[in-house]
């Protein structure tokens, strides 16, 4: 899922202070498991951000809500006047989320809440950590099921790199050494062999480098996906 | 069950007076959430001991504290208590 | 290894069966050339080869091709170094052409240290390539004369390919493949990390030599000899993928007041002494860093001067 993380407060703040009248949007499913943006979290910021005002003396508006996610036109039906009436959204979706608000109502100002940090897991509870970069060509057949890509410091393909140390990567002792894991899950796996191998340069206009990516299942496809149209 | 969780609510919207600016006689509006098993057992049990605390409390009845969202909090500060009291 | 691959110095004296030695110097942090001129004079005519080393440690230097250049007119064969952290494929290819083109000869392949250690953290880094990709794609602009994206090269640039190897990083089992790795990806010759636990270094190398991979590739053992016993102490604790034994610094320690230094280079020719007999090690690369001056004298007392002439 993706990871986010809230702004800290007084960014958040400063963002927000000018506008009349705001509405604290939460998206309520990756980034509520990570409970940083979620419509709870929504209300939190909401709550919090009307004391900063009383405190600060600024009169602001402010409400709060969300969506069960804002990456997709169904969920936006109900809560369309609710957007329109405020001078702005903080929107506290990941980046795709905000982005797509922006798009359902071009004529509203839209502010992140949220940086979006990651594609992660549930380590345990109240910890998330990285897994995948989305570089758009897998190779984790290769190696072991763990990815060098974004786990290793260095993105190396053939590693590991002469930093590996007790384990750990050369940049902090805290950070597991990608390509130890691997050679451990291979050789528990009796598939050392396949580290013997050369894996061959990337091509990297699968990932973010090709440019925005799309894709369309055609038998899916049910009708104009431009947004302009569909706000609600 | 001690104080503690009230000075935590204030620093949280940072909202502590300063001691020598409060009027005299001033008596903070505290809000209890309290735990239907324990602390609000325990104030019933207070009330048949004739036993009296300051009427500006103010007791919330929770199935358990568990149930004591972040969002009560704030929302007890934005109505305008000077603290919250949690006991369970 | 039968015929030349770049006609460089440093292959040269290396297929002609003598014991080489490298040595190292590092670019300025600024455009004043007069100190790397100056550690340059302390290496004319006393090594094979240089390594200009290429923005090391991610602290920014003048470029590795750049002081290269200046080494070069000096009198001096460079060993230009390249690491993936700071150039994609693009800027890595082109600059291979421009340094071939100026006259270098030797490139070594290198990942780069993570720019977390280096005077700009907040980077963004690289690693188009990765260190074993680069050893191909240069041994395939040599060889093939073949860009990356398989295109002609017009006019291919004969580099003779060296890599580096660290016989103490972890997963130590896996050390040795990794090293035969490099060497069919393209190395040419090997560089190793700094060594100074012996017992752990032969062990690495008697599993060279089972695996024959000294045959396919020259290894050069590096060395770098201690100034002090702080200096042992801190490649002990903090340099990533180093092994120094405790008995390194207890001897450093007992040398005395005014000493240590002179005992560190007692260690080092030590060494070179071992290595001249070792199995599989065809000479040494000492990187006496920022002691570019005693490298003549640690050349001379280890009996390797004069180098020799190979036409």
């Amino acid at each position: 899922m993706i990871v986010g993380k809230q702004k800290p407060f007084e960014q958040i703040w400063d963002m927000v202070k000018a506008y009349g009248s705001i509405l604290v949007f939460g998206c309520n499913t990756c980034v509520a498991v990570c409970h940083e943006g979620g419509n709870k979290e929504a209300q939190i910021l909401g709550s919090l951000l009307r004391l900063k005002a009383k405190q600060e003396g600024v009169t602001i508006e402010i409400q709060d809500g969300g969506i069960e996610r804002q990456c997709e036109h169904e969920y936006f039906k109900s809560v369309a006047e609710d957007i329109r009436k405020a001078d702005a959204v903080l929107s506290m979706a990941c980046g795709a989320g905000v982005q797509f608000l922006g798009e359902k109502f071009p004529e509203k100002t839209v502010l992140p809440a949220l940086n979006t940090t990651f594609i992660g897991v549930v380590d345990a509870p109240g910890v998330f950590s990285e897994r995948c970069m989305m570089c758009g060509d897998c190779i984790l057949h290769l190696t072991g099921g763990i990815c060098p890509i974004i786990r290793c410091s260095k993105s190396l393909m053939n590693g590991p790199c002469g930093g590996s140390n007790k384990g750990s990567c050369e940049i902090n002792s805290e950070v597991p050494c990608a390509w130890q894991l691997i050679y451990d899950r291979l050789e528990g796996q009796g598939r050392l062999d396949l580290l013997d191998a050369q894996i061959p340069v990337k091509n990297w206009s699968h990932s973010r480098d090709g440019g925005p990516r799309k894709q369309v299942r055609e038998d899916m496809k049910t009708g104009n996906e431009t947004a302009a149209g569909k706000a609600a | 069950m001690t104080q503690e969780g009230v000075a935590t609510a204030e620093e949280i919207v940072n909202i502590e007076r300063p001691q020598e600016t409060l009027p005299s006689g001033w008596e903070p509006n505290i809000l209890a959430f309290a735990c239907h098993y324990c602390a609000f057992a325990a104030a019933d049990l207070a009330g048949v001991m004739r036993l009296s605390y300051p009427t500006t409390v103010k007791i919330i009845r929770l199935p358990c504290t568990g149930k004591l969202d972040p969002y009560y909090v704030l929302r007890a500060l934005e109505g305008g208590v000077d603290g919250v009291f949690a006991a369970g | 290894m039968s015929e030349l691959r770049s006609g460089s110095n440093l292959e040269k004296v290396l297929k002609a069966g003598h014991f080489a030695l490298t040595g190292e110097c590092g670019p300025p942090k600024g455009a004043n050339i007069e100190h790397l001129k100056e550690k340059g004079s302390h290496l004319v005519g006393k090594v094979d080869s240089v390594n200009v080393t290429d923005n090391q440690t991610a602290v920014v230097r003048m470029s590795s091709w750049a002081a290269s250049l200046i080494l070069m007119q000096m009198g001096l064969e460079p060993n230009f170094q390249m690491v993936c952290r700071d150039r994609n494929r693009l800027a890595m290819q082109s600059d291979i052409l421009g340094v071939y083109s100026v006259g270098v000869r030797n490139m070594l392949c290198l990942s780069g240290d993570h720019q977390r250690f280096g005077n700009h953290p907040e980077s963004k880094n690289v690693y188009d390539l990765d260190s074993m990709q680069l050893l191909s794609m240069v041994k395939t602009m040599r060889d093939d004369g073949k860009f990356l994206n398989g295109e002609d090269i017009d006019k291919n640039p004969k580099l003779f390919i060296g890599a580096a190897c660290n016989p103490f990083a972890e997963p130590s089992a896996f050390r040795v493949r990794r090293l035969a790795k490099k060497i069919a990806a393209g190395a040419d010759f090997v560089q190793t990390q700094c060594i100074y636990n012996m017992d752990r270094f032969r062990e690495f190398m008697k599993q060279v030599v089972d695996m024959g991979l000294h045959e396919r590739c020259y290894i050069l053992a590096g060395l770098t000899p201690m100034k002090s016993v702080g200096m042992a102490k801190h490649m002990a604790k903090s340099v990533p993928g180093m092994d120094v034994p405790d008995s390194i610094i207890k001897r450093l320690e007992g040398a005395g007041k005014g000493k240590v230094a002179e005992e560190g280079i007692k260690i080092t020719l030590e060494q070179i002494e071992e290595f001249k007999q070792m199995e599989g090690i065809a000479g040494v690369h000492l990187m006496a860093i920022e002691w570019e001056h005693r490298v003549p004298e640690i050349a001379e007392r280890a009996g390797l001067l004069p180098r020799p002439k190979v036409e």
